[in-house]
């Protein structure tokens, strides 16, 4: 068998402090970045916080469990509907409303995980897409509820009768990134991350090993419509509108595009290709008629040159970057 | 420990396991062997709930375990292996010994995402034990290695730390000297026979005769389904059935 590494193992402990401080540094430096910049970035950033939600909740199913599921704009649609229109009817405060449209995004998830018990690849795919199509029907055909395809206007947020801009909404907004995508990186760091990788890599191993695969499949599913579900909800507040053509298609792609891109099976990918996809057409729109192309040969550059996606270049590259799916005990 | 009855495993007419009947004592190395086609694995995949079977019962420890399932039946303290494809290849050594802590590790989903210390105690004393397994199995040093990078032999060791782990009593494996060198097929007999004098129950499949003769306290030999043979190592090479089978004596 291979010779000892101890360089290995002793590495443990130095890796998870760099990685701590590192954070922290970027957390101070995020707090403060509303004061270096104008209203019209301020909006672009706060739309990135909001999509690299919607990136961690669709990778914990596509890139952690493996499931090729493309139900991600459903949950999205249903966090911000959930969300609004318990605004608009009931008279909710914001965060009280986002707690319910993240509580429907999950419930929706656990329901779009039942499939996925009995169906999976291109079927499953076929069958999360229909999910959502349904939804948009939903939101088009409930008018009496929904308002019908013109949508409707979410109140504004307010904090003690006081408005709230998008500067306000940042410091909102990134809380509750920090928070979803610390739950869900310990929720990783957990057995239940664990089996999550486990199902994805070999299921009949997985249920030897004790793993309850049906129900290890509802919760990647119900926590990624969680998560998802309150990005819909952060996406009401920061357009004002909720609409139902927000939610087709092209939405999911957009999803699609940002996991791909970012990695599959990476929180940091996630982030980063939410930025990047978030980003990048902004930068572009300076550049009418070479947006598109300038974007799409982007794409197709990043998954040539990159197969795992930005996240998982990055961390073939920076041993201490890659992900771990366990937390560090006292013999490290 | 483990009590096999009249087992029977049918497919659409054909009987891959007939009327199989056992039994393993504790600490026992115990070995299915056959040629190929004889229902070993079927044999084994219905002791381990993969496989229901058509008739007959499975007991472990006095417990009738023939229609339970796989993660049932390894909650009980069964553990297995497979012939190639067992390991989860994605994940590092040390994360794949802790997937075999799935059930003895005591955190709970909502401890889990709100980091509550009760959970996070609970998931670090998981790894300290994952880790203590691969010094005890003395693959510490591969702990950071993505587990489909490794040898053969390697990965037979991981997933026996892996079935160690959480304390099995009995562990299943499906041929893992497949593949082996011969110096990691005697690495691999050392492991088996400390396992077993540690009080593990060992059951093997197998077909490399040089580590079942050099492991195994009893053999049983399957042809079609049906036992021909049962006696220790020593005697088994000079049944007249055995030798029939493998070599179309006769």
């Amino acid at each position: 068998m291979d010779e000892p590494n101890m360089t290995t193992t002793l590495a443990a402990p130095a890796r998870g402090s760099a990685r701590r401080i590192g954070l922290l540094v970027l957390l101070a430096l995020l707090c403060l970045l509303p004061l270096a910049i104008n209203d019209y970035l301020q909006f672009v950033t706060n739309t990135m916080l909001v999509y690299c939600l919607v990136a961690v909740g669709l990778n914990v199913v596509m890139g952690y469990l493996g499931q090729l599921a493309f139900a991600s704009a459903a949950f999205f649609g249903i966090g911000a509907y959930a969300a609004g229109l318990s605004m608009v009817y009931m008279g909710l405060s914001f965060p009280v409303a986002m707690v319910i449209g993240t509580a429907c995004g999950g419930l929706a998830g656990a329901l779009v995980g039942l499939p996925a018990l009995r169906v999976r690849g291109y079927y499953l795919a076929i069958i999360t897409l229909a999910f959502g199509e349904l939804m948009r029907w939903v939101y088009v055909h409930a008018d009496t509820v929904t308002f019908g395809s013109g949508g409707f206007n979410v109140p504004a947020i307010t904090f003690f009768n006081a408005h709230i801009g998008d500067k306000g909404k940042y410091y909102l907004f990134l809380a509750t990134v920090v928070i979803g995508v610390g739950a869900t990186s310990l929720l990783l760091r957990s057995r239940f991350g664990r089996a999550f990788v486990a199902v994805r890599n070999n299921e009949l191993a997985a249920a030897s090993l004790g793993i309850n695969v049906n129900r290890t499949k509802v919760i990647a599913f119900a926590w990624s419509g969680l998560i998802t579900g309150l990005a819909g909800a952060l996406y009401a507040a920061l357009n004002g509108r909720v609409t139902p053509d927000t939610f087709g298609i092209s939405q999911m792609l957009m999803h699609f595009a940002i996991v791909m891109i970012g990695g599959l099976g990476s929180l940091a990918g996630s982030i980063i290709g939410a930025v990047l996809l978030t980003g990048l057409p902004e930068l572009l729109r300076n550049f009418p008629g070479l947006e598109e192309i300038v974007f799409s040969l982007l794409l197709i550059l990043v998954l040539f040159l990159m197969p795992k996606g930005v996240g998982g270049f990055l961390a073939g590259h920076i041993p201490w970057l890659r992900e771990r799916l366990y937390r560090e005990g006292k013999d490290a | 420990m483990l009590d096999v009855r009249n087992l029977t495993v049918r497919y659409a007419g054909l009987t891959a396991v007939d009327d199989l009947s056992f039994t393993v004592a504790r600490g026992e190395v115990f070995t299915l062997m056959g040629p190929n086609g004889a229902g070993k694995t079927t044999a084994f995949n219905a002791i381990a709930g993969f496989v229901k079977p058509t008739a007959g019962n499975v007991f472990f420890q006095g417990r009738n375990i023939g229609h339970m399932a796989p993660e049932q039946i390894a909650a009980l303290g069964i553990r297995r292996t497979f012939q190639n494809n067992g390991i989860l290849r994605e994940m590092t050594v040390l994360e794949n010994v802790l997937t075999g802590l799935e059930l003895s590790t005591p955190s709970s989903f909502w401890g889990c995402v709100t980091g509550w210390p009760a959970s996070t105690r609970a998931e670090r004393g998981a790894t300290d034990r994952a880790r203590a397994m691969l010094r005890q199995m003395d693959i510490a040093a591969l702990a950071d290695r993505p587990a489909g990078d490794l040898s053969f032999g390697q990965q037979r060791l991981v997933e026996i730390a892996r079935a160690m782990v959480a304390g099995a009593q009995l562990i299943m494996l499906d041929e893992p000297a497949v593949g082996l060198s011969p110096g990691d097929r005697l690495h691999l007999g050392q492991a088996l026979r400390e396992l077993a004098a540690g009080g593990i129950t060992i059951l093997l499949v197998e077909h490399v005769q040089d580590l079942v003769m050099a492991v195994s306290d009893t053999v049983l030999v399957l042809n079609y389904g049906k036992k021909i043979a049962q006696s220790p190592p020593s005697e088994i090479r000079d049944n007249q059935d055995v030798l029939e089978v493998y070599l179309g004596h006769g």
